[in-house]
């Protein structure tokens, strides 16, 4: 630049740059300001005042959501609900996963077609998979009933039982989310050398040997990351409940976020559902910080 | 190489993008294509008549009643050639609500839309729509007399607070279905359905049937509605429930509105009544699918509106069936009734022209052709007199249950605060009763005293 000192060209250049910088990413700051930064403020704004989005003006209300909802006997009813769903699920699918992870590490014959078969769940929208599954269930004509009989069992009223109805949709998001843990249990599992197994081998360790002390700790920030991941995505679970059991038999099956969901968008109180949401994300962030927590100091891995 | 190539390429735009100035004549060029792109984004599609003010109608007619509601439309713009009415479809519910929220904010609410009454107190607290009143005493009015004619069950339902803020465009109510070739075949007399709670429950169980004696009923004599208390069925399981209280002489809630009835003796044998014939015919296990279980001849009796009066017309075809009024309860007949309601927008340009229009469509000839062509109920008893429609009623008996049913629809006491929960609480104690085995009263009891609640913390609110 002519007339300037190589200094002031620099700081020129420099601000020209980051302004550069700023233009390529502000679609995605816009988009992310508007429908996610902003939400997360505005809500936390919300969590304190009355409001029922109509109106212009938000009533301040102090901590009287928060006081409610810690005496609302739903609420606590639903958070146990919520993390029977987490208990159900996590672990029925990591085992699962790990298995089919395992058998399909093997070169075994259509390797290919049961991989996609096992993942084909995961991309099918929610809500079509859903109404698939009210057909499996149904008592007269599901075909789970009819499978199940096959076998001399009774057949169950699967979606209409207060007790069945979460068993239901534990095993229906278990199919749901198998797939991704499947690959993401591969992935891990290919990235174990083959020397110590050939090692272990040598040494005479068993099928069963190997698998616990090989497999198992070498899975290990794998299986971490896919635990948080699984149990922060079940606790948010809402689309399968939503088509699924609508939150019934008798509000068995009313997950956290339905709860949320009803109270901002069928009840119009949104500072409540509000205050319920960022009480619900605290006790999420407590739960991951302690597992990340012990899984550092059981493990010695970096994981996250 | 074709890699290479490609890096040179990004590499030379890179640069070209990077250079100052052309980095500010690139800039200089998208303000100037997004300021193009916005003021090709303002402009307004022309109308025929150009001196026309044009008022935008929101609804949620199903794709069947669409050439009913242009051919009303079309009638009035011929009446009125200054006014333009431009009729856009909105999903029904949740979703209409969700819009008209955002319009709200964001100024952009149309002149008139239809609403369920239910939304009423949350668009009146915003201040967001006119008071009838306005337009009633105003010059181009109604008197007084015309108001009475609308059915008091309607203007009910179209006031909040004792004050009108909508006027019903159409009414529906709901009355009782039933397959005549069930009743002769279980010996029943197909002109005389059930007319009490006796005479239900005697036929419901008379009208069951069991084909391959597995113990369970294949065919059963009347659908108890029950759905999920938190499910999208649930305001409608609960609307067919309302007129069973009614019937046994109870109410959802007192006159003051600061506690509710619905527990009350009249609660528990409606709630009791419909618990038996739940549980007697099993309908645990039975479809949800009332209507198609009932075109396969698995229902006997159930209850619907007139709005699917077109819909079984085509889909019922092969079967002998008609709908009678609601059975009496143990104090008196009733029924509930239904509708949309239409608002006025205080952010339209235009209130009087949108007023007009209202106006228009509750008058009697209107009124008469809208019915007849969409099926939907009139909203003025006086419609009743007029002669086409006197005859179209001889000639569409199932239409005339409905329409001679709205002589005994009840008017609800109004329920200004809360509605939704209170209603979402009856749902649940229903819902308890039958699906999950509870003793009615105790589940009424249970619901009442979380309505009560709410109903009580409002007092404490505006004493402070």
């Amino acid at each position: 630049m002519p007339g300037s000192s190589q200094k002031q060209y620099h700081a020129k250049q420099n601000r020209r740059n980051f302004i550069t910088g700023l233009l390529f990413l502000s679609p995605t700051l816009v988009i992310f300001s508007m429908f996610i930064l902003f939400p997360v403020f505005f809500s936390f704004y919300l969590s304190f005042h009355k409001w029922n989005m109509f109106s212009s003006s938000h009533a301040f209300v102090g901590l009287a959501n928060y006081q409610r909802l810690l005496t609302d006997p739903e609420f606590w009813m639903v958070l146990k609900q919520t993390v029977m769903y987490t208990l159900g699920t996590v672990p029925l699918n990591m085992i699962i996963a790990l298995f089919l992870a395992i058998a399909l590490n093997k070169q075994i014959k259509g390797k290919r077609f049961l991989r996609t078969a096992f993942f084909t769940p995961v991309i099918i929208s929610p809500v079509a998979a859903a109404l698939i599954w009210r057909w499996i269930y149904d008592p007269n004509f599901g075909l789970l009933n009819y499978a199940t009989g096959i076998f001399g069992i009774p057949p169950v009223n699967w979606l209409n039982d207060s007790r069945a109805a979460m068993i239901a949709l534990i095993l229906m998001g278990v199919w749901k989310t198998l797939g991704v843990n499947m690959i993401l249990f591969s992935a891990g599992l290919q990235g174990i050398p083959d020397t110590y197994y050939e090692a272990a081998e040598i040494d005479g360790a068993g099928r069963w040997s190997k698998f616990w002390n090989i497999t198992v700790p070498m899975l290990t920030p794998t299986t971490f990351f896919i635990m948080i991941m699984s149990m922060i995505s079940s606790f948010q679970v809402f689309d399968i409940v939503y088509v699924l059991t609508s939150g019934g038999p008798m509000g068995s099956t009313k997950v956290m976020v339905f709860y949320i969901y009803e109270y901002a968008f069928k009840f119009f109180e949104m500072g409540y559902a509000s205050a319920v949401a960022y009480l619900f994300f605290a006790m999420l962030a407590v739960l991951t910080l302690l597992q990340v927590k012990y899984m550092r100091s059981r493990s010695g891995y970096e994981a996250l | 190489m074709c890699l290479k190539l490609d890096k040179i390429r990004y590499t030379k735009v890179a640069q070209s993008l990077a250079h100052p100035k052309t980095a500010h004549k690139r800039f200089k060029f998208c303000v100037y294509l997004m300021m193009i792109l916005l003021l090709f984004g303002c402009s307004k599609s022309k109308t025929e008549n150009p001196d026309a003010i044009t008022i935008t109608f929101w609804h949620s007619f199903v794709a069947s009643t669409i050439p009913a509601l242009n051919d009303l439309i079309e009638q009035f713009e011929t009446e009125y050639p200054d006014i333009k009415i431009n009729a856009q479809y909105v999903p029904t519910g949740d979703a209409l609500i969700q819009k008209l929220i955002t319009a709200i904010q964001s100024r952009t609410a149309p002149d008139i839309s239809w609403i369920h009454s239910d939304f009423l107190a949350d668009l009146v607290d915003a201040d967001a729509i006119y008071e009838m009143a306005h337009f009633i005493n105003g010059e181009n009015g109604l008197a007084d007399d015309e108001i009475k004619d609308i059915y008091p069950a309607l203007l009910q339902y179209a006031s909040l607070r004792k004050k009108l803020y909508s006027i019903p465009m159409e009414a529906t109510n709901l009355a009782l279905i039933y397959n005549k070739d069930l009743m002769r075949k279980a010996g029943l007399n197909p002109e005389n359905p059930p007319r009490n709670w006796d005479e239900l429950r005697e036929y419901a169980v008379t009208l069951s049937d069991d084909f391959n004696n597995d113990g369970k009923f294949d065919q059963i004599g009347f659908f108890v509605p029950i759905f999920p208390a938190s499910g999208p069925l649930s305001g409608w399981m609960m609307w067919q429930w309302i007129p069973y209280l009614w019937q046994a002489g109870g109410y959802i809630v007192n006159e003051e509105q600061t506690e509710v009835l619905y527990n009350s003796e009249a609660g528990v044998q409606a709630l009791t009544l419909w618990k038996e014939i739940y549980d007697k015919l099993n309908l645990k296990t039975f479809t949800a699918d009332y209507d198609v279980a009932f075109a396969s001849k698995r229902v006997a009796m159930s209850m619907d509106g007139p709005w699917n009066l077109p819909r079984f017309n085509t889909m019922l075809k092969n079967l002998d069936w008609a709908f009678a009024p609601l059975p009496a309860g143990p104090a008196k007949q009733a029924t509930v009734v239904g509708g949309e309601y239409l608002v006025i927008f205080k952010q339209s340009p235009n209130p009087d022209a949108a007023w007009t229009f209202i106006k228009w469509i509750i008058r009697p000839d209107v009124q008469a052709r809208w019915a007849m062509k969409s099926g939907y109920l009139p909203v003025r008893k006086s419609v009743s007199k007029v002669p086409e429609f006197v005859e179209y009623l001889n000639e569409h008996p199932n239409f005339k249950v409905f329409v001679d049913q709205m002589d005994v629809a009840q008017v609800q006491r109004p329920l200004d605060n809360y509605g939704l929960q209170i209603t979402r609480h009856i749902a649940e104690a229903i819902e308890a009763a039958t699906l999950g085995g509870m003793e009615p009263r105790e589940a009424l009891n249970r619901s009442a005293e979380k309505s009560n609640q709410l109903l009580r913390s409002l007092n404490t609110n505006s004493d402070n």
